[in-house]
């Protein structure tokens, strides 16, 4: 049903096909993502924009193997994602996916070290924990609590669980939604590192147009369809953000 | 209705899964408690008014023989202020199709008029014609158990002479509520009844005209009691009188008495466990409603609702489920306490048994109920009042965690990172894991007792008829018997094997206290019939002086060494001392033992035996039977293997039903706490659930945070619920435990493995039952929503 290319080295890791998702049935459907085509190659860094309720959490979730197209196909690596079972999309998950959420969702009862492992026993080839959190500059304080942590340190901590397993991508839904400009802006100098240094694929959501300058490609959003797909000439280091 | 009651019953009807829960726990244990405190009742009421309407006995005697006009030096004794003398005996009965011939016990009636003393109550059929000899009344359970009915014939043997008895009525006495033959101690309704016939008939049979041997009284209002007995043992000295004894020694009466012990027992040991696990699901239930409930609280104080007020919304709540626990119960007790009575009438046969159970039984119950359900939620609720408006709106800190503590870091450190966060869930909510450990523990504890209490029986019947009466037949002659006539009962058809033993009916006196009690001679070397020792192993008769048993011992206040008196109430009345030479352990009642040989010599009888024990050949029985019913001098038979199979099927019938109930109670109680306890696990965990799918876990490795924590919460209840059980067993045996029976604790390894198994079970299917909401979390929305 796509002419996607039969190979890893040419297909993009991303390939969406007429993706369509609506909610609920007749009168009241809500058409979340209307006919969106993209493709996402690895090791991009994309920023997803767009007012609130305009498709961006839908098309993430998609990605992520959460929720299901109406319509459309994907394909990840050359292979389809969509008409995969349950179990087939939690594996994909497993493998594949990192996932960094706007409120975090580390787990209460384990240290922020535990919170890392937690990833890296269902994974082949896990980061050490401690060099991942290292990397997100909490290497003091792996054995803290989440409750014993700021939000922005939690984010961090959720950073680097997500990354612990070298995920091909990397999504974030409002990963600074949370958070004050000074803590957002080191969890996604976090995220940047991570793009650069381990080179996953990373889709940072935002309603936050100051964001999207540290994307290579910015693609916008509006009414559950894809408004404009740029690539950023201008890049500009987090720090250097401001909102 | 006002908006707070409305919320009251929104509330309730949020944590209806936990109301039923704690209503179910309630209403088990309010159940029994219903039951049993109103079976006690009902049954003490009735025998209160069937022992008044038909003139229970006070006391009764018996003696050898006492010429009639003894009667009237009787009745004048004082105290005394009815008398009836009677003849009394045991016949062999003939019934056709029964191979093994049941006995019956022989009770003369008043020549004229009905009995003044232990009167009858008339089942069906009429008063014997006093004119006809073989006119008989015959006991109800019996006639049952054998399918007897009126104008149906028996055969009996009476004192070593064949007659005919025809049955004309049949008839129930106070007398004989239970009816177990002389010596045993269990009833079996096939085996042995009661006949009331003609006295002239039996006096003619036990030569005794113008004489009895049996005497029943009831005693004057204000009457002493001991005085009266001595003033009836000097009387009946002379004429062989064994002693008078009251109610106390009567085997039906100390029988009901037992049982009304053990009902009592039973309304206060499984209602305690039940509240006491109803009283914690009610904490965690309302722990965690105002732990969700914090903003709403906020929310009442703020318009002004006054603490108190606040408290008794939340205690409202608590009171509901226990309303709802004390209907169940009330109403599961009546059904209860109605089929139990439905039981007891048909094993008793008293002319009237109904279930009644007072207001003040209903009343007492609720109160319990009541009382659990408000310790259960005094903690949350005083939380509840406590919070101040401003801190309540504010939302709630995130639970904090920490790890285990020094002692299970190394142990936490080698735990997998789920493992690690149900270890680390237990110890932060030590409340909640320790109220489902305990449930589980307690079903455990209540399953071990229901299954060891049959287990003591077996053992009881193992030691009984695997040491103690080992014998198919015992044949008892009518006065003892030069040892010779062995060998012409070992020629009789069947008979592999005859062993002798001597029976004397003494009073052993020691340190001014004196006991009624049966002395055995037992051979040196017996094989079928031997002395149960230490730990219910075979011991042999000691070479000389006597051996009691422990309970014996401990009523005559006698220890090893002492010298103690024995008075022979039968034959020559031979008196003695003998020296106590050893203490034995008998389950079963509490007699003496002697060498064979050494009891006869004691008694001037040497070389007489009181009856043989035989190892038959089951097969040629029937030609037995033939034989024995030709010879004279044989007063008993008795079939020791039939009784033992009837006596193991009569048990195994009762202990199939009590283990179902024990099983449903355990059930209930183990499922419930683990499913209240799973519910709240989910509730506060689903968000971290949710998380771990969405990062990639499986739904299989997700439900094992959930599983594992209620399956570690058990594990950790196993050995507490064992000992537990055990304590209870113990304890209970040791209430049961009379001179007639004694428990030692037997362990029985496959009854504790099933109540593991089967606890284990229950909660197992609580939280698969819970697991499966994991399938249908919603991870979407977790990513979205702070919760
Ligand atoms: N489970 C759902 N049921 C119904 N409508 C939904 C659901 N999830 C999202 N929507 C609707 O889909 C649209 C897109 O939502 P979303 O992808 O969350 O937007 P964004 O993340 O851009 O704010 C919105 O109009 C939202 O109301
Ligand atoms: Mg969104």
């Amino acid at each position: 049903m796509t002419n996607a290319a039969p190979s890893h080295q040419s297909a993009p890791l991303f390939a969406l096909r007429g993706i369509c998702r609506t909610y609920g049935e007749g009168e009241t459907a809500v058409r979340a993502l209307i006919d969106v085509d993209l493709d996402i190659s690895g090791g991009e860094l994309i920023v997803l924009l767009g007012p609130s309720g305009s498709g961006k959490s839908t098309l993430l979730n998609i990605l992520g193997g959460l929720d299901r197209p109406s319509s459309g196909a994907i394909h990840f690596r050359g292979a389809p994602l969509t008409g995969q079972s349950e179990h087939a999309l939690t594996h994909y998950r497993r493998r594949h996916v990192g996932f960094i959420f706007q409120f975090y969702n580390l787990i209460p009862s384990l240290t922020a070290r535990e919170n890392v492992d937690l990833v890296g026993e269902i994974t082949d080839d896990p980061l050490d924990a401690a060099e991942a959190l290292e990397l997100v500059g909490l290497g003091q304080r792996l054995d803290h609590f989440p409750s014993q942590l700021s939000g922005g340190e939690q984010q961090r901590v959720a950073v680097a669980r997500a990354i612990a397993k070298r995920p091909a991508v990397l999504l974030c839904d409002e990963p600074t939604g949370a958070l004050d400009v000074k803590t957002g802006v080191r969890v996604l100098e976090a995220l940047q590192e991570v793009n650069e240094r381990y080179g996953s694929t990373t889709l940072i959501v935002t309603h936050n147009a100051d964001v999207a300058r540290m994307g290579a490609r910015v693609i916008r959003f509006g009414d559950g369809r894809v408004r404009s797909v740029e690539t950023n000439t201008a890049r500009v280091p987090p720090s250097a953000l401001v909102w | 209705m006002r908006a707070l009651d409305k919320k009251l019953f929104r509330d309730v009807w949020r944590m209806r899964v936990h109301a039923l829960g704690v209503a179910l726990v309630l209403g088990c244990g309010l159940s029994v408690m219903v039951m049993a405190v109103g079976m006690r009742g009902s049954m003490e009421r009735t025998r209160a008014a069937y022992y008044a309407e038909r003139h229970m006995a006070d006391l009764a005697v018996s003696a050898v023989r006492a010429p009639e006009r003894i009667a009237n030096v009787l009745a004048q004794a004082p105290g005394v202020e009815t008398i009836e003398t009677r003849i009394s005996g045991i016949a062999l009965l003939d019934l056709s199709g029964v191979s093994e011939p049941p006995s019956a016990r022989l009770v003369s009636l008043p020549i004229e008029g009905r009995p003044r003393v232990n009167d009858l109550t008339l089942a069906r059929g009429r008063w014997p014609d006093a004119a006809r000899a073989d006119e008989i009344l015959l006991s109800q359970a019996f006639a049952d158990a054998n399918n007897l009915g009126l104008s149906d014939t028996l055969n009996a043997t009476i004192h070593g002479r064949r007659q005919t008895l025809r049955i004309v009525g049949i008839a129930n006495s106070p007398e004989f509520v239970f009816v177990a033959a002389p010596g045993e101690l269990f009833r079996q309704a096939k085996r042995f009844g009661v006949i009331w016939m003609n006295r002239e008939a039996l006096a003619r049979a036990y030569d005794l005209d113008g004489a009895f041997n049996d005497a029943v009284f009831l005693l004057g209002r204000h009457a002493n009691q001991s005085e009266t007995i001595a003033a009836i043992d000097r009387i009946l000295e002379p004429y062989g009188g064994v002693g008078a004894y009251g109610r106390d020694r009567m085997v039906s009466d100390r029988f009901l008495s037992e049982e009304l012990r053990q009902l009592s027992t039973m309304a206060i040991f499984l209602p305690a466990l039940f509240l006491i696990t109803a009283a914690f699901l009610v904490n965690i239930a309302l722990g965690r409603v105002i732990a969700t409930e914090r903003s709403n609280i906020g929310l009442l104080k703020a318009f002004g609702y006054s603490n108190t007020a606040v408290a008794w919304h939340y205690a409202k709540s608590a009171l509901i489920f226990a309303a709802i626990g004390a209907f169940i119960g009330s109403a599961a007790g009546i059904a209860l306490g109605r089929s139990v009575a439905d039981l007891y009438r048909d094993y008793y046969h008293f002319p009237a048994l109904e279930f009644s159970a007072s207001p003040a039984t209903f009343i007492g119950a609720w109160a319990a109920g009541l009382a659990a359900a408000l310790t259960g939620c005094v903690f949350s609720v005083l939380k509840a009042a406590r919070l101040s408006p401003a801190e309540a709106l504010t939302p709630p800190r995130p639970t904090t965690f920490f790890s285990a503590g020094p002692s299970l870091s190394r142990f936490e450190a080698s735990l997998d990172a789920k493992s690690r966060i149900i270890l680390r869930r237990i110890v932060r909510f030590p409340r909640r894991a320790g109220t489902t450990a305990l449930g589980v523990a307690f079903a455990i504890a209540l399953l071990v007792v229901a299954r060891t209490m049959p287990a003591e029986m077996d053992y009881l019947l193992d030691v009984n008829f695997g040491v103690a009466n080992r014998q198919d037949v015992t044949l008892t002659f009518t006065e003892a018997r030069d040892s010779a006539v062995l060998h012409q009962v070992e020629r009789l058809a069947g008979v592999l094997y005859a062993e002798p033993f001597r029976l004397d009916d003494v009073i052993l006196r020691h340190n001014g206290r004196s006991v009624n009690e049966a002395v055995f001679g037992v051979p040196e070397q017996a094989r079928l019939s031997q002395i149960v020792g230490a730990r219910q192993r075979v011991m042999a008769p000691p070479a000389s002086g006597i051996a009691l048993a422990r309970a014996l011992a401990e009523k005559l206040g006698a220890e090893l060494g002492d010298e103690i008196r024995l008075e022979q109430t039968r034959g020559r009345r031979i008196s003695t001392n003998v020296r106590v030479t050893a203490i034995v352990e008998p389950m079963i009642g509490s007699s003496a033992y002697m060498e064979i040989a050494a009891l006869s010599r004691l008694m001037r009888e040497p070389g007489r035996v009181s009856g043989a024990h035989l190892r038959m050949d089951t097969a040629r029985y029937a030609a037995f039977d033939r034989q024995i019913k030709q010879i004279p001098g044989i007063a008993g038979v008795s079939f020791v293997g039939q009784a033992e199979t009837a006596m193991r099927s009569e048990f195994e019938q009762g202990v199939g039903v009590m283990n179902l109930i024990y099983a449903a109670f355990a059930a209930i109680m183990a499922g419930g706490v683990a499913f209240s306890a799973a519910r709240i696990t989910l509730a506060e965990q689903e968000r971290d659930l949710a998380t771990l799918r969405v990062l990639g876990f499986t739904r299989l490795e997700v439900s094992y945070i959930l599983v594992g924590e209620l399956m570690a919460l058990a594990l950790i209840a196993i050995p507490a619920g064992l000992a537990l059980g055990a304590l209870l067993s113990i304890w209970l045996m040791q209430l049961f435990q009379t001179d007639m029976y004694a428990f030692p604790f037997v362990f029985n390894p496959a009854g504790y493995a099933f109540a593991v198994a089967f606890t284990l079970g229950c909660v197992a299917v609580a939280a698969l039952v819970v697991r499966s909401s994991i399938d249908k979390l919603d991870m979407i929305a977790v990513l979205k929503a702070r919760d």
